[in-house]
């Protein structure tokens, strides 16, 4: 069923006309209802439109059902059939709303139907008003997870509160936690956690030597403080914010400035930022930035890229795939901010949580009302609408300025060329003979023309006239009569208009005899593809008429198959051109009229089609000696023009223009290329609309409008209708306000995760029905709310866990609380994790001291002048780097191999959590990688490096990978294998280097691959 | 059974019993993980075998797949009217995928169809060889999706979504029945470049990601890090055994993490990858019989046809799913320009997969192998002009095909009506492709779920009815 309109008002109004019906007629009524109808109905319609299926939503099994409606409103509208969508779809007189669907109702069953709704449709069928959606709304807001924050109260003991949470738990599940981890154990913990590397031996040493009791409240304030601390956690919110460097589209663009965003987020975590704006200028940054301080405005617009940086799905900016990139932007918001899958009301209600498409497109509304940078794709390969970083009246200013600049340089290589072309000689009185005398004959005239419809190059077509070019051999004929057809030039060097300077422009024409056809041909000056017109001049057989403003001119008559030559002279100042047309020794003047009127002064662009001041047919005619220039043209009659000789330094002084106009054209093409100001890959307001439902989530399918609003289950606040933006400003605060409780419990359950691997909520982005429910319910109400009362500090949060007993469990084994709690869902101890994928390459890569921790400028992605990516060729590169992996070049089509093979976050959505697995592929990358290899030789040589005996040194490399000291049989174990080792490699016929350091690269890849160095406790 | 099947059940047998001494020489902790597994009932290896629903026709699949949009009325789908009505005008209601009224031009294939084999199945001239093994062929001549662009086709061949990235079909079935071989990966994918989309076809997305398709490319180096970078094989037999020291010492403590003896077991199958991989591209042992059948010569390691018996040797190894992608994201069947272009890319996989279907059936493996070709779609039987030489997509009908794994041979279901523009009966959609080569497993799509985002995901999204009728 397809666009029906909201019926639903009228059907209410019709419950009380059919209530007021008298009571005898209802008893007739009811009897034609009973032997007419419900038979029908039941054989034709209820079993798509009944208990069983609700096709459209819509119930035709009880009235009140129908009264209802379905997904598009009301399906009967009691007492007028023609109104009612029902009797259109069973007359099957729309293609688009045909019911039955298989097979017709015959004729007397649709007039019996015609007859009921004329009757008012009475109908008997008690029954309740099914919900038209599987959503219950009253029940959903019953649900943990929408209900307020509870605020409670720690149970009483003299640990900290979070602990005695936990205690609480593990004496009522009868667990007995483990001890407290050692120190070593907690400074590696600590470490990995907070920056995601390891400890260096000098700050376990410091660390292990500072007996204070607050000495772990010290190290964790220190580890906050590092620049580390922001790439690291920074990287999690990433995972969350589907981050990728490019598009995603089938071509993959590759998207440089995502990394601002990137780099926003890091700097936001370092310089802890309340969350709670963090969040908002996320969704709002560019609005808040307007009413913000300047220096916070660039800053404020970058962080919109979490809404840009998602999965892309289109080839331009069209609305031809909005309807994806929005589903990926509406979904990516329900799961990072919210925990819920909006993502499923796209195509119907959610069938779990309190969710309905009206409020999937209530959000996509906002959405549409949203002016989205567009990253380039297989149809527009070049990016636009990136918001500028800069203030507006700047943007305006530097747009202008760059205007302006690039002008000058057209300006400039115009009248370079022009010169140049006066000096070779093959352009005579201004101008060159615009290719003409290059064309071959018989054909259409080629490049630099362009041609549509029967024109040729001919002998025939030459003119007779020699005052502007040299006699020639050929001409065009333009065969068509066709309106839109003809022959188009656009001069490579086009002229703008100077003040104190005119333009000059000149014309040979003729209309081929006998010229039947009586239309008019025109011959069109100006800028572009009638972009801005300057002149235009219409011919027919007889007659040429000139503009004059808005009205038409007859200048002069003339006869077919006579040459004539047309010249003019425009002053863009005074608004005005002037001319003469005619033969030699007979020309018709004209002075001072009109040019156009919205001229911007630019002429670079000749077209003859047939748009003139007569209609119909244009005659054939031929085209020759067209010139354009800024110095007056030789007088009809004063040639030939003969080729001046050449000056005796010709080849110097074109080699030196040459050399000028190359320099100037690559300044020009350096200026265009520039960005005048910084923009951000994110998004702008656009044209507030509301949005209708998309029924079945297709574009084409349209149900009701629904208002910009928050979802229903969160309040349901409207975008005010004063409001002038899209509403992502009102919806940056529904999302932060106190009140809603999911925010605040959906990322303090995410910190909690990201420190102890699973949350107290085992499902970071579902806190729907379907959800898990939370381990420790209290602990976490009570976390949401010390984190907003602390003003949303994600700094304060890590302290607030990170000192707790908790959080410095050891990781040990526990036979029987492995029994009762093998999950470790009562947190009996600190699990042990396995470094993720950046943590594994940057380890590694500080281990062996090459790792670099500067930040790293742009990706060296091809200049964006060459891009020409298709879903053919997508874009591809990667980047070798030994800057944290945080800052690698992630595409998001093709994953990057060393972190696609560890796990790290698909960019393809929104990450909750990362899947950890042990592959033997990544096993040979541990045992054969030239990067492991490189960073074991790089190790070696730092060991190397370091003083003292190889006892010595083993001791070193231990504490460096692992952070402990090795036992005396590792280290025997180690020292043996290194003199089995040297002595195996000497020998070898062909050993693969310097013994001694071969042999510490493969203690070094030994330690590199181990679990103790895989794992942290 | 062939001696090259014997002697690689010989070595999996070897290297099991190699793995136990293992074992039981050292690694005491598995014991005890065993046990742990067995009370506790974790599933601690995703890639474990795991039984079907129910029993299984096919044990692995070997999916071809033409990059492209490979035309079906010049190929497989006979449509002798397309010859008569050429150069006809007809009415499309649809052109490039939009709704409308527009008139065009039937076009008549340039290739002549001949029937094949005892079904008397029509093939054209571009796969002559594939006539060859025509009765061990089901057509499915009715095939539909519900894209015309080629990356969202692309995924929605692979991943059941061409709307938002799903798991690949191969990772799903790996996922689904775990793998015999840990000394392979379970879903492989040669292919000498990526399709539309890339990657993402073979992803595991939400699954775990050891069951994404591992891309091995044809070469010199299929797979990376094959290689063993000691210039030794004693001295990575020393690293390996100080390793296992060290890493015995660290389990000592932590005996109940499974994820710990899973790392220290994967040494022990990369170990053996390095060897088994090799060998398994390696195709130097092959006869020249065999080489011909695939129309390979000796020392070739590119091409369809080293893809075909490279796929042969993986699933003899117990390798899943096996894909195969004949040509990239460019000079591929997509030929607006000119249908000639379809002859060469025809040549290059129509021997290799005849011989692949014919080697597979002379080993007796065809039963319990399904071999699935399919494209993204198929190409427009009319034109803007009846002499345009190209074809443009249509995703309304085309034709792809299964062998071996229980399906019928010699076998057309499904029709399009007289000029290959529409379903007339038996048609197939991608999900209904997918539910049959899932059913053929002995896996009901309806129930491989993985739980994400509180939904139950499937390949087959909502949809998908298995196709009974050509189910042997």
């Amino acid at each position: 069923m397809k666009r029906l309109s909201n019926h639903l008002a009228i059907a209410c109004s019709a419950v009380l006309s059919c209530s007021a019906a008298a009571p005898a007629a209802a008893a007739e009524e009811n009897a034609f209802f009973e032997t007419k109808i419900r038979p029908l109905l039941v054989e034709r319609c209820i079993e798509c439109h009944g208990e069983k299926k609700q096709k459209g939503g819509l119930r035709l099994d009880s009235r009140a059902a129908w009264q209802a409606g379905g997904e598009n409103g009301a399906v009967i509208k009691p007492g007028d059939s023609e109104a009612s969508p029902l009797i259109k779809a069973v007359r099957y007189t729309d293609k688009e709303l045909q019911m039955p669907p298989k097979r017709q109702l015959s004729s007397d069953e649709v007039a019996a139907l015609e007859q009921w709704v004329k009757l008012g449709a009475p109908d008997p069928r008690e029954g309740n008003a099914v919900a038209k959606s599987g959503v219950d709304m009253e029940a959903g807001r019953k649900h943990w997870a929408f209900q307020l924050l509870a605020h409670p109260q720690p149970p009483s003991g003299s640990q900290q509160p979070l602990d005695r949470f936990v205690l609480a738990q593990l004496q009522q599940h009868e667990l007995q936690p483990n001890p407290i981890a050692d120190r070593r154990t907690l400074i590696r913990r600590a470490t990995f956690d907070l920056t995601g590397l390891p400890p260096t031996p000098a700050e376990i040493e410091e660390f292990l030597r500072d007996t204070s009791t607050d000495a772990f409240a010290k190290l964790v304030d220190r580890l906050l403080a590092t620049p580390a601390y922001g790439e690291r956690w920074g990287r999690h919110w990433l995972d969350v914010a589907r981050y990728a460097d490019t598009a995603g589209d089938g071509a993959d663009y590759p998207v440089r400035e995502a990394v601002k965003y990137r780099d926003w987020v890091i700097k936001a975590f370092n310089s802890d930022q309340p969350f709670d704006q963090f969040v908002r200028e996320q969704i709002a940054g560019d609005i808040l930035a307007q009413a913000g301080a300047a220096e916070q405005y660039a800053q404020r617009v970058t962080a919109t890229g979490f809404l840009a940086v998602g999965k892309r799905y289109g080839y331009q900016p069209s609305p031809d795939y909005q309807h994806l990139d929005f589903a990926d932007a509406i979904d990516s918001v329900g799961r990072s901010l919210l925990g819920l899958s909006l993502g499923c009301a796209r195509c119907h209600d959610h069938k779990y949580d309190p969710v309905t498409a009206a409020d999937y497109y209530a959000l996509y509304g906002i959405f549409q009302s949203t002016r989205w940078a567009f990253p380039g794709g297989e149809e527009q390969k070049r990016p636009s609408s990136f918001p500028p970083l800069v203030l507006p009246d700047e943007a305006v200013r530097l747009d202008k300025a760059k205007a302006a600049e690039l002008a000058r340089l057209d300006e400039t290589l115009g009248r370079l060329k022009r010169k140049r072309g006066a000096l070779d000689g093959k352009s005579i009185g201004g101008g060159p003979d615009l290719g003409f005398e290059s064309q071959v004959l018989g054909q259409p005239p080629a490049a630099p023309w362009l041609s549509a419809g029967p024109n040729k190059v001919l002998a025939d077509a030459q003119s007779p006239f020699a005052h502007i070019h040299p006699p020639g051999t050929r001409g065009v004929r333009v065969g068509t009569g066709n309106a839109n057809e003809g022959v188009r030039y656009v001069f490579a060097n086009g002229l703008r208009a100077v003040p104190g300077r005119q333009m000059h422009f000149t014309i040979d024409f003729r209309t081929v005899a006998p010229a039947d056809k009586t239309g008019a041909y025109r011959f069109y000056l100006g800028r572009g593809v009638i972009a801005s017109l300057a002149v235009e001049i219409s011919v027919t057989a007889s007659e040429i008429a000139i503009r004059d403003g808005a009205k038409w001119e007859v200048v002069r008559k003339l006869a077919p198959g006579t040459w004539h030559t047309l010249r003019l002279t425009l002053d863009h100042e005074k608004k005005t051109y002037s001319g003469a047309v005619g033969t030699v020794g007979d020309m018709a003047t004209f002075e001072n009229k009109a040019l156009g009127a919205n001229w911007d002064g630019v002429a670079d662009t000749f077209i003859c089609d047939a748009i003139g001041h007569i209609g119909g047919p244009a005659p054939e005619r031929d085209l020759d000696n067209i010139g354009l220039g800024e110095t007056p043209f030789a007088e009809p009659g004063s040639g030939p023009v003969v080729p001046a000789a050449p000056p005796a330094d010709l080849a110097d002084r074109l080699k030196n223009f040459d050399e000028e106009i190359a320099a100037t054209t690559k300044l020009r093409e350096t200026e265009a290329a520039k960005q005048p100001y910084p923009v951000a890959y994110g998004v702008s307001e656009d044209k507030p609309v509301n949005v209708r439902i998309q029924l079945r989530g297709e574009p084409d399918k349209l149900g009701a409008e629904v208002p910009r609003r928050f979802l229903e289950v969160l309040g349901g606040d409207v975008v005010p209708a004063r409001a002038t933006g899209s509403g992502r400003l009102e919806l940056a605060t529904w999302i932060t306000r106190p009140e809603n409780p999911l925010t605040a419990r959906v990322f303090v359950n995410r910190v909690w995760q990201w420190h102890f691997g699973q949350g107290l909520v085992t499902t970071p982005s579902d806190f729907g029905l379907r959800g898990d429910a939370p381990s420790h319910p209290d602990l976490l109400d009570w976390l949401a709310s010390e984190f907003i009362a602390s003003g949303w500090s994600v700094k304060a949060l890590h302290r607030l866990i990170m000192r707790s007993q908790t959080y410095q469990l050891a990781s040990d084994d526990h036979a029987a609380n492995l029994d009762r709690d093998p999950a470790n869902r009562r947190l009996w101890r600190h699990p042990r994790l396995p470094l993720d994928a950046e943590s594994i390459r940057d380890a590694m890569l500080a281990v062996s001291g090459r790792l670099d921790r500067s930040i790293p400028g742009p990706h060296p992605f091809p200049s964006v002048d060459t891009w020409g990516f298709t879903i053919h060729n997508p874009f591809h590169a990667l980047y070798e780097s030994e800057h944290r992996s945080v800052y690698l070049m992630q595409q998001r089509n093709r994953r990057h191999p060393f972190l696609a093979l560890f796990d790290a976050a698909d960019p393809n959505q929104s990450m909750a959590q990362r899947l950890p697995t042990t592959t033997p592929t990544q096993t040979l990358y541990l045992m054969n990688s030239p990067f492991v290899q490189q960073q074991s030789e790089a190790f070696a040589r730092r060991l190397l490096a370091a003083p003292g005996d190889d006892t010595t040194r083993v001791r070193l490399a231990f504490e460096m990978a692992h952070g402990r000291a090795p036992a005396d049989s590792e280290t025997g174990e180690a020292v043996a294998f290194l003199s089995a080792y040297r002595q195996k490699l000497a020998s070898l016929e062909k050993p693969p280097g310097e013994e001694l350091e071969v042999a510490w690269a493969g203690l070094a890849r030994v330690l590199l691959t181990s679990n103790a160095f895989l794992y942290v406790d | 059974m062939s001696i090259e099947n014997q002697s690689v059940n010989a070595f999996a047998r070897q290297n099991r019993r190699e793995f136990l001494r293992r074992a039981s020489g050292g690694f005491g902790a598995l014991a005890l993980s065993g046990l742990w597994q067995e009370l506790h009932g974790a599933a601690a290896d995703p890639l474990a075998a795991r039984p079907p629903h129910f029993p299984a026709k096919a044990e692995r699949v070997i999916f071809l797949y033409s990059t492209g949009g490979v035309s079906h009325v010049d190929t497989f789908d006979h449509k002798p009217q397309l010859f008569s009505d050429h150069g006809k005008s007809i009415a499309a209601s649809r052109w490039l995928n939009k709704p409308g009224k527009f008139d065009r031009y039937l076009t008549k294939p340039r290739w002549n169809f001949r029937q094949y084999g005892r079904s008397g199945i029509s093939v054209s001239d571009l796969f002559p060889h594939l006539g060859s093994v025509i009765d061990d062929v089901c057509m499915l001549n009715a095939m539909h999706c519900d894209s015309d662009g080629h990356d969202k086709g692309t995924l929605a061949a692979h991943t059941g979504s061409a709307q938002a990235i799903r798991p690949g079909v191969g990772a799903w079935v790996s996922y689904g029945l775990g793998t015999e071989n840990r000394n392979l990966p379970s879903f492989m994918v040669i292919a000498p470049a990526a399709p539309y989309a890339g990657a993402q076809n073979w992803g595991s997305d939400f699954l775990p990601a050891c069951h994404q398709g591992t891309h091995a490319i044809p070469g010199v180096e299929p797979l990376p890090n094959l290689k063993p970078n000691s210039a030794a094989a004693e001295l990575q037999a020393m690293e390996l055994s100080l390793l296992s020291k060290l890493n015995r010492n660290h389990l000592e403590q932590r005996a109940a993490d499974q994820s710990l003896d899973a790392r220290i077991r994967s040494f022990e199958t990369a170990f053996g990858m390095q060897r088994e991989a090799p060998e398994a591209f390696d195709l130097s042992r092959e006869s020249d019989a065999t080489l011909r059948l695939y129309g390979l010569t000796r020392g070739a390691n590119t091409g369809f046809g080293w893809q075909c018996l490279v796929a042969r040797r993986l699933a003899e190894r117990g390798v899943r799913f096996i894909e195969l992608i004949d040509v990239g994201s460019s000079a591929n069947w997509d030929s607006h320009g000119d249908m000639g272009d379809h002859e060469k890319l025809a040549k290059a996989i129509d021997q290799p997969i005849a011989g692949l279907i014919a080697d597979l059936k002379q080993r007796g493996m065809l039963e319990s192998t399904l071999v699935v070709w399919t494209t993204e779609f198929g190409r427009t039987p009319f034109n803007q002009k009846a002499d345009h030489p190209g074809r443009e997509h249509h995703n309304l009908c085309f034709t792809s095909w299964m062998a071996g794994g229980g399906v019928k041979g010699g076998y057309v279901h499904g029709e399009s009506d007289e000029h290959g523009i529409l379903p007339a009966s038996g048609a197939v959609h991608t999900h209904d492709l997918h539910a049959t080569m899932l059913h053929l497993l002995g896996i009901d799509h309806e129930r491989l779920t993985f739980r994400y985002a509180g939904r139950d995901f499937r390949l087959t999204d909502v949809a998908g009815e298995v196709v009974r009728p050509i189910i042997a």
